[in-house]
């Protein structure tokens, strides 16, 4: 199996102990969004700079015919090909935006009387960081050290 | 299921003694520490330093470098504590159990003994 395009999209919670790991991992998010959507997005322009004037026919296939509950295209590969990287851009477009969005407002969130101790979950859904639990029962862990000295079985 | 992921960052390997041989008897101490790098949810990260001398002193290796425990809260939790006051970490025997090989073949490139793969003890 070998990833085309498109971007890995994490649905699930994830625990932080500093709210400003929470910004900088949104960032880093958002980040790899942008990245992953410039070089989708560059596919299909070039293509439509390549064909010079002509409309949206260029990455629209029309060989798509429904087998069981999925689309199936096995007479244009590149058409069907280039129709997906455009679904997939236009389906990044709101995941940014909405990204974004909540990086810009995350202030009003760091601004809350929050616990020195707290965590914070961290909820992501299709890749969108959605909603964060402030957690002052769980603290961070203290940082593990260990030392000894041993020696090998004779 | 916990995954260990054992990366070796740093080598060293001096034979101490004119005299030695790999042939001979020899047990090695070992002094030992892990500290924590980094902690998420689902993984944690350690550096490790190993310092294995032979006794007598015939030679020393220092290994050093980064283990990445990625598992469940109490996955990672069990590999780091030890059953008890004698026996090391899982973890520990792990990191020993990973970087055995590079130790055995460099112990064979100095001609100095081989230390023993076994699980390790607390020397008294």
């Amino acid at each position: 199996m070998v990833q085309e395009t498109g971007t890995e999209l994490y649905s699930g919670i994830m625990r932080f102990y500093n709210l400003n790991d929470v910004r900088k991992y949104m960032k880093e998010l958002l980040e790899r969004y942008q990245r992953d959507y410039d070089r989708s997005s560059n596919v299909i322009g070039s293509l439509l700079r390549a064909e010079g004037g002509k409309g949206m026919e260029v990455i629209m296939s029309k060989g798509w015919a429904k087998v069981g509950a999925m689309f199936v295209d096995s007479s244009d590969p590149d058409k069907g090909g280039m129709e997906l990287t455009f679904q997939l851009v236009t389906e990044m477009k709101p995941r940014i935006s909405k990204t974004e969005e909540v990086l810009k407002s995350f202030e009003s969130v760091e601004s809350l009387p929050i616990p020195a101790e707290a965590s914070f979950l961290l909820y992501l859904h299709g890749g969108i960081p959605e909603r964060l639990v402030i957690d002052a029962t769980e603290p961070k862990p203290e940082a593990f050290a260990y030392k000894g000295d041993y020696s090998t079985i004779p | 299921m916990l995954e260990v992921v054992v990366l070796i960052e740093d080598v060293d390997a001096v034979r101490l003694s004119d005299k030695a041989n790999e042939n001979e008897n020899s047990n090695y101490s070992l002094n030992v520490s892990l500290a924590e790098k980094d902690r998420s949810t689902e993984h944690l990260v350690l550096n490790y330093s190993l310092e294995l001398t032979s006794q007598p002193p015939m030679a020393r290796f220092k290994v050093s470098g980064s283990a990445t425990l990625s598992g469940s809260k109490d996955e990672v939790k069990q590999a780091i504590t030890a059953p008890d006051d004698t026996r090391p970490p899982p973890i520990l025997v792990m990191i020993y159990e990973r970087i055995y090989s590079t130790i055995y073949v460099l112990a064979g490139a100095l001609k100095v003994p081989q230390p023993l793969p076994n699980l390790l003890k607390k020397s008294s």
